[in-house]
Formats: structure tokens, C-alpha cells, sequence
């Protein structure tokens, strides 16, 4: 599934598509409290562009981009990401994820708190997401089994 | 006595003698060995570095032109023009020129960009033109109860080079109605024409001359210069 | 304007059955992919009419457009499976 293809059309169109693909994403993370979408339809999209580039670039070369230990590390500093903004709210003696007490921290009104804190939370979803995402599909069309793939290639 | 002893010293001053020389040469060689070095590491270095600022150069553009294209589509898909925003904006935009800056324009010559994006723009309105005008005669192949239509397969060496311009030649074709592009192998195109109207106008290669023209490859007369001198013969003749 | 959109919508609704037919009964797996591709670019087109029936349309092409880009990784998905003959992955 995730060798490189031999047809020109599909290897320039997916390569000049993933950039846009990938702004698409994060617009849709940023702009998740005006329009659909949010953190976790951001990170599939996210996800997907690498995936468009895993089938038509193939493994080698998309570990190149964005190597194991980097997905392995995304999948964790989102779940962190999430869970560091709650604590924080915890810390200034809020709830869990209670918004508004960043206002202290970041020296706006609490409403305004309240939506930079929620947009945090959506990047930090967002990037496990993706993470997830990726790690699932190379897993699958591998096999689980990344040696033998890269002793063939 | 006084002869051997006379003979040991002119030994030993002459094996004194030999070592000093040995050393001397060694030290010599050294010496030339060092030099050399010296100065194959350092053309090395200025390779190296007249190397990366060529690529460094081509990098530097690349990610510029790709992160003005991003925030121009970013602009258009938010439509919110406040500071936070724009903010943002700029911030993605950033992020993904740098990560993918050798996705969106690989393979492109150093100052060529500006001019391409250009002439790529003034070739659409002729695609378009074109896509109109087939649609029109492929919907009259469809409907005249006869059907005179006579698919067959055209195969064509091109003289375009790089991978993009294939690419833009080959989905030029596809939009098209009534011809599709079955695949491109080794630089020939495998298209597939509905009738032989639709082939003939293909094979006049006037849609590769004006891909060939948006690239700037193969050297040909192009299609657009020849359109730009057009009308002043046409002025000529009539004054003639 | 509003019922011009809507007779158009379900008109294309219609359409989506006829190439549904070629999904179910077609023969070969190349005829069941494209008539799926087909269908989602209809679908796009009527997300796109419900968008103006309703005045979101700034809301609808959002999602269009990632309808769009899933309709076009899962058909490369689907063909690329194909090519490769479906038994190594």
C-alpha cells in the first residue's frame, strides 16, 4: 500500500495539493467557533495529507518529512497540551479546564480567556489527532512490521 | 689506534649527519603534505559553501513564494480581517511553507517563478475558450442520432522535460472534452480521443507549444510571440 | 430562486440512483470506484445547494471542500489497493 507509485499525474498533483491541504486544516482548527469543524475534524485533515502523501510518495520518503519518533512524540505532547491547560485552570484554583481563570495569566477579560483557552485545547486534540491517525495507517499497511520493509527497500 | 678512533668519529659524525637530513626531508614532507591538505580542505569549504548559498537561495525562494500563495488562500478562505486573525494566519502560513517548502515548487529554476505564475495565468483564459468550444461539438456527438463518433488512441512523443509540465499538458488534455489521458510513460502520452476531429486537433500540438511556453522549455517558436506579432503583419499586408 | 435550487437538488438526488445502479450491479471493480467517485461529487454539489437553500453558504463550502478531499484520498486509496494486485499489502 505504501510504495512509491510510478504514475507522474498522481506523484505532482498529490505534491503540489499537500500544502494547501494542510493550510486548509489549520484554518479549519483556528477558525473551529466561526464555521464547522474544530480540533478533531482540523487534525483528520491534517492526518489525511500525510496519508496522500504516504500512498503516493511512499514510506521512505514521507519518513524523511515527518520520522517515527516524531509522530510518536506528536501523540503525546497533544494529550500533554490538553491536559497541561486543564491543570493550569486547576492550579489557579478553577475546575478542570475552567477557562476563565487564564484571564490572570494572560491579562484579558475572562470571555476573551475563554476562547483562547478553548482554541489551545483544539490544537493540542488536533495534533494527537493527526498523530493518531498516521501511527494507525502505517501500522496497518505495514503490517506492523517496518524491518523487513525497509530491508526490501 | 688513533686511525680507528679518527674512523669512528667520522662515523658517527656522518650517521649525525644522515639522521639531520632524514629529519629534514621528513619534516619537509610534512610540511608540502600539510599544505596540501590545507588547501583541498579549504577549496573544499569554498564549494561547499558557494554550493549552499546557491541552495540555501533556491530554498529561501521557494519558501517565500509558497508561504505568499498559503496566506493569500488563507486570507480568502477566513474573511476575517482583524488582527488576531491575520496574526494566525501569518503564524500557519509560516509553519507550513517551512515544513513543505520543496513540495509545491520542486525542480524550479531560481528567478523563474514570478514569470511562470504569470504566463500560467494567461494561459487559462485559452483553456477555458477551448473547453467550450469541445463541449459544445462533444454534446453534438451525443445527440445526432447517428453517432458519428470513432474512439481510438493517439500515441505522442513530447518535447516538454520536467514532470509539471507533463502534468499541466496531460490534465489540459483530460479537461477537455472528448480526449482523456490514459497515461504517460518514458514521455509518451497515451490519449484516448472520442472522434477524429477531437484527434486532429490534438495533434497540431498547439496546447503543448503554449505549455512549452508557460515552462519556458524546448526550443520552438512560441505560440505567443507568434500571437503578439500577428497583428502587426496584419497591419503590413494591409498597407501593402 | 430558492425552489429553482431545490427542483435542481433533487433532481441530482434522482441522478445519484442511477449511478448507485452502476455501484450494485456494475461489472468490475473499475466501474463500482468511478460510479462512487461520481456519487460524492454530486453529493458536493447538493451539500453546496442545501447551503444556499439554507443562507449559510460561507458554512457549506467548508464542508464541501473536505468532502471533496476525502472523496479524492479514498478513490487514490481504493485504485492504488487495486494496482498492486490486493494481496501484499
Amino acid at each position: 500500500m505504501i510504495r512509491k507509485t510510478d504514475d507522474i499525474i498522481i506523484r505532482t498533483v498529490a505534491r503540489i495539493l499537500v500544502p494547501f491541504i494542510q493550510i486548509y486544516a489549520l484554518y479549519v482548527i483556528m477558525h473551529g467557533h466561526y464555521s464547522p469543524g474544530g480540533g478533531f475534524q482540523g487534525g483528520v485533515i491534517l492526518g489525511a495529507s500525510i496519508v496522500l502523501l504516504l500512498i503516493t510518495h511512499g514510506l521512505v520518503e514521507t519518513k524523511k518529512k515527518i520520522p517515527e519518533k516524531a509522530i510518536a512524540l506528536f501523540s503525546s505532547m497533544g494529550v500533554f497540551i490538553y491536559a497541561g491547560i486543564g491543570v493550569l485552570c486547576l492550579l489557579l484554583f478553577g475546575n478542570f479546564l475552567d477557562y476563565g481563570k487564564l484571564s490572570v495569566i494572560l491579562n484579558i477579560p475572562p470571555a476573551a480567556a475563554r476562547a483562547m483557552g478553548i482554541l489551545g485545547v483544539e490544537i493540542g486534540v488536533s495534533i494527537t489527532v493527526m498523530a493518531v491517525m498516521i501511527s494507525i495507517f502505517t501500522s496497518i499497511s505495514t503490517a506492523e512490521d517496518h524491518s523487513k520493509y525497509d530491508k526490501e527497500h | 689506534m688513533e686511525v680507528t678512533l679518527l674512523i669512528e668519529a667520522m662515523d658517527s659524525s656522518f650517521r649525525v649527519l644522515e639522521d639531520a637530513k632524514n629529519q629534514a626531508v621528513d619534516i619537509m614532507n610534512s610540511a608540502v603534505r600539510v599544505t596540501s591538505e590545507t588547501r583541498t580542505i579549504e577549496e573544499k569549504k569554498l564549494v561547499n559553501i558557494f554550493k549552499g548559498a546557491q541552495s540555501r537561495r533556491a530554498i529561501l525562494q521557494n519558501t517565500v513564494a509558497t508561504f505568499v500563495i498559503l496566506f493569500g488562500f488563507w486570507t480568502v478562505l477566513s474573511g476575517i480581517f482583524d488582527l488576531f486573525h491575520l496574526t494566525l494566519g501569518v503564524i500557519c502560513s509560516l509553519i507550513i511553507s517551512i515544513l513543505t517548502h520543496d513540495l509545491l515548487f520542486a525542480n524550479v529554476r531560481v528567478g523563474d517563478i514570478k514569470l511562470t505564475i504569470i504566463r500560467f495565468i494567461r494561459y487559462l483564459p485559452w483553456l477555458i475558450y477551448q473547453i467550450f468550444v469541445s463541449n459544445f461539438y462533444v454534446a453534438y456527438l451525443v445527440l445526432s442520432p447517428k453517432m458519428p463518433i470513432s474512439p481510438q488512441i493517439i500515441r505522442f512523443k513530447t518535447k516538454l522535460e520536467s514532470d509539471i509540465s507533463w502534468v499541466v499538458l496531460a490534465n489540459s488534455i483530460t479537461l477537455t472534452p472528448g480526449t482523456i489521458t490514459i497515461d504517460i510513460k518514458d514521455g509518451e502520452f497515451y490519449v484516448h480521443a472520442l472522434a477524429k476531429k477531437v484527434a486532429d486537433d490534438l495533434n497540431t500540438g498547439e496546447m503543448e507549444d503554449r505549455v512549452a511556453h508557460i515552462f519556458m522549455e524546448a526550443d520552438h517558436i512560441y505560440v505567443q510571440d507568434v500571437l503578439d506579432v500577428a497583428p502587426i503583419f496584419g497591419v503590413l499586408r494591409k498597407g501593402i | 430562486m430558492n425552489t429553482f435550487f431545490l427542483v435542481i437538488g433533487i433532481g441530482l438526488c434522482v441522478l445519484v440512483f442511477f449511478v448507485l445502479y452502476r455501484v450494485v450491479f456494475g461489472p468490475g471493480v473499475f466501474n463500482r470506484i468511478a460510479a462512487i467517485s461520481a456519487i460524492g461529487t454530486k453529493t458536493l454539489i447538493i451539500i453546496l445547494i442545501m447551503g444556499i437553500i439554507y443562507n449559510r453558504i460561507d458554512m457549506f463550502v467548508d464542508i464541501s471542500m473536505v468532502y471533496a478531499l476525502l472523496n479524492f484520498i479514498g478513490t487514490l486509496a481504493a485504485a492504488k489497493y487495486l494496482e498492486i494486485g490486493g494481496e501484499k499489502l
